[in-house]
């Protein structure tokens, strides 16, 4: 992120470039140095979500049905917008957006620290679940599992959806 | 025959073309109405998996299944079931829903909608129920679809869990494909007929088919593999025709510019790299052979015409060398080596001679025998030869000469008769110091021959390199002489002499000054002084169209009348007018044979 933030105020940095001392091949040059710099940038901006969290159980979407159906105290939290949440969400999920995760919210929703929480958010290049996760974590929530396909693997599986 | 031949090619590669083109593009359009209808049925699936998942997680279905055994569930079912027909859902304009039906987790027909009554049977679709129930555990729960064949025809139904993650049973949502097929037409942009596997109409879009079209089928099959609509679309073709025209044309003008382009670059290389190059080369060769041999020729560019160019440049330089070598051995012989040409006219001299007669270089130049010896040196060499008096071609006589000063004295000459500008001439050697020497001694003969050559060497080489040795300055008006430009040369000579007089009357008349004075102040003419009396000898002679040299100086003519004019200036006489006016047409001559002459 930092890298890429780094990146990006260099671009924005030769798009300011005072051209006007430049030569007429230097104004070239810089022009499409940073239209370059600004498509790849462009490209770069969805990043991928991490492989793995370390301590956290990664499962795709038949397992978290199986672990839904196994354990009926699982709590599912949905990391995505609330408009994103209300058009489809899998059954029993909380939403729960990332940047509005709160310790004493979320202490009322789980109190037990070593209960299993299942996290996910719209699929490999959202990092909204991984976020959470990460928060969570430090929290001292031991047993938490991360549903890293999201949205986008259940969707696609055509499996049971939730609209309200 | 090339040209018949080309036309002949191009109309066979434009059918062709024509016909693979047409070829191509009905495969492709055949390829295209297959994505397309993909594409619509992924459109279909979406709402019917939408509706299902609605009535699916709906509270009231499930407790009605769970008690569906109690009296007036089975209508109530039938209640819930027809609400979409009666009360809409989100997408309802976007199918033709035809039936909902509901089946336990065995796959047995449990109730349907009543809404639009028809002959679908009880039972789920064969592909469903096999689908459904090679499936385990969690995969039961993933919505299943399929176009189907029905009793009434092709329908498309998806099969949604009921009670989500803990399904209860399974909705079938039925909608008519035929309603969606003409959206095909609207992305392949083309008019579209939708028959059914028996030939009949059952569908189209709205697009005309108004001019020739090419029918394109492709065959929808059901899920099964069976042949479920037969979809037709039609391709414009005399829109394909203009745009393989255009096609055509855009690709044979690109083709043409290209080639165009490739051509001028070429043509650009060429100049580049050789022609200016060459012409560089040309141009400084040829002013290198018209006597400027300080220059060097231009060595840049491709290799071959850098070694060319060295090479040429080697050359003129070894000439260089040579000429003032041997101009510098005659200058450093202690006799006075003189040539003249047909016209009596010096056109060489040594040091030795300047310095024997006391003229300068620019004075010697404009004398002639006459001004310099007393003696008819062609009689002589006439009247030698008649008397067989010549010894190896050289005639031995004492030459009474005239000094600069106006004083005469003898002097020892050898005669050689030499061709100067294939014409006859002399060089004349002599002997600074009468008397002391014998000039008949071997050792004299040997260098007055080695001489000899030495100066025909000289005079061969500036004749074919007129300019070259400035000494030799009148060789090239002598060349003109052989070039048969007589009458040029004396039309010339009358406007020098008409010049010279109009300058002298306008200086004279305007000024009140003496001929002598014009030469004194001008510094054009050398004025002599023979016996105590200065003379214009030199001067005189460019009044007189007698006693005009053959090849005048013109540059002197020029400037002095340049001078006279400009001393005149303040006057404004007529005088001036006519001298300007002549010295005009002079001027005008001039550049005339020069012209010629190039």
């Amino acid at each position: 992120m930092l890298n890429v933030l780094i990146r990006k105020d260099i671009s924005q940095v030769i798009l300011m470039f005072d051209y006007s001392n430049a030569t007429h091949y230097q104004r070239i040059l810089l022009f499409c140095v940073s239209v370059l710099l600004s498509s790849t940038l462009e490209a770069e901006q969805k990043p991928y979500a991490p492989e793995k969290i370390e301590g956290v159980a990664i499962v795709s979407a038949e397992e978290v049905i199986e672990m839904i159906l196994a354990d009926p105290d699982l709590i599912v939290i949905d990391s995505r917008k609330k408009t994103e949440y209300l058009k489809g969400h899998i059954e029993g999920a909380i939403n729960l957006l990332n940047t509005r995760l709160k310790r004493e919210e979320f202490e009322r929703i789980s109190a037990d620290k070593s209960r299993k929480i299942l996290f996910y958010c719209n699929g490999v290049r959202c990092l909204r679940s991984s976020d959470s996760i990460n928060k969570v974590k430090e929290w001292g929530y031991t047993n938490l599992i991360w549903f890293r396909g999201g949205w986008k693997e259940w969707s696609e599986k055509r499996l049971p959806v939730v609209t309200d | 025959m090339i040209g018949i031949v080309a036309i002949i090619l191009s109309l066979f590669a434009g059918s062709y073309f024509k016909q693979a083109a047409l070829d191509a593009q009905m495969n492709s359009l055949s390829r295209v109405i297959e994505v397309a209808s993909q594409e619509m049925l992924k459109q279909v699936r979406h709402h019917t998996f939408d509706l299902g998942m609605k009535l699916g997680h709906s509270r009231e279905l499930i407790s009605t299944i769970n008690s569906l055994s109690e009296p007036g569930n089975q209508q109530k079912l039938v209640e819930i079931l027809d609400d979409p027909f009666v009360n809409g859902f989100v997408g309802f304009s976007n199918v033709d829903l035809k039936k909902i039906r509901v089946y336990n987790l065995q796959l047995d027909l449990i109730g349907e909608s009543s809404a639009r009554p028809g002959e679908l049977g009880d039972k789920l679709a064969d592909y469903l129920t096999a689908i459904v129930t090679e499936r385990e555990k969690s995969d039961r729960l993933k919505a299943v679809d399929a176009l189907w064949m029905s009793p009434e025809g092709p329908l498309f139904s998806s099969l949604t869990p009921i009670g989500g993650l803990r399904p209860i049973g399974y909705l079938e949502i039925i909608v008519n494909p035929v309603f969606n097929l003409p959206d095909i037409g609207n992305i392949t942009k083309t008019p579209l007929h939708i028959y059914s596997i028996s030939g009949e109409l059952v569908n189209k879009d709205a697009q005309d088919l108004t001019g020739d079209y090419l029918p394109v089928e492709f065959t929808l099959h059901a899920s099964d593999g069976t042949p479920a609509f037969r979809i037709v679309g039609y391709e414009n073709v005399d829109e394909l025709n203009r745009e393989m025209e255009q096609t055509q044309t855009v690709t044979i003008n690109g083709f043409l510019l290209l080639s165009l382009g490739t051509l001028l670059f070429a043509l650009w290389l060429f100049n580049r790299f050789l022609f200016s190059p060459v012409s560089r080369m040309v141009d400084d060769m040829q002013q290198i052979t018209h006597g400027k041999l300080e220059l060097t020729v231009n060595n840049r560019g491709l290799r071959e015409f850098h070694v060319l160019a060295n090479a040429f440049n080697a050359m003129t330089d070894q000439v260089r060398t040579r000429t003032n070598d041997l101009q510098r051995l005659l200058d450093l012989d202690d006799s006075a080596l003189m040539c003249f040409d047909h016209d009596n006219d010096a056109v060489y001299f040594n040091k030795g001679a300047t310095k024997l007669f006391g003229y300068s270089s620019d004075e010697i130049i404009d004398l002639d025998f006459a001004d310099l010896f007393s003696d008819d040196i062609a009689q002589l060499m006439k009247e030698a030869a008649e008397m067989k008096e010549l010894h190896q071609g050289n005639l031995r006589v004492q030459l009474e000469c005239k000094h600069k000063n106006g004083d005469k004295f003898q002097s020892d000459a050898i005669i050689n008769s030499i061709d100067v500008m294939g014409k006859s001439g002399f060089a004349i050697a002599l002997n600074p110091t009468p008397g002391s020497e014998n000039p008949a001694s071997p050792q004299n003969d040997q260098r007055i021959n080695a001489v000899e050559q030495t100066l025909s060497s000289l005079l061969s080489f500036a004749r074919d390199n007129p300019g070259v040795m400035s000494e030799l300055g009148n060789l090239g008006h002598a060349e003109s002489t052989a070039a048969g430009v007589d009458a040029q040369k004396s039309q010339l000579r009358e406007h020098v002499v008409q010049v010279m007089n109009l300058s002298l009357t306008c200086w004279e008349h305007n000024l009140g000054k003496s001929k002598i004075e014009l030469a004194d102040e001008s510094k054009i003419w050398p004025v002599y002084i023979d016996k105590s009396t200065p003379t214009t000898r030199t001067l005189d002679k460019y009044l007189n169209i007698d006693n005009c040299p053959k090849n005048p100086r013109c540059q002197r003519v020029i400037d002095t009348a340049e001078f006279v004019l400009k001393k005149t200036a303040s006057k404004n006489a007529p005088e001036q007018k006519q001298l300007q006016a002549a010295l005009d047409e002079f001027r005008l001559l001039i550049s005339g044979m020069k012209t010629k002459s190039r």
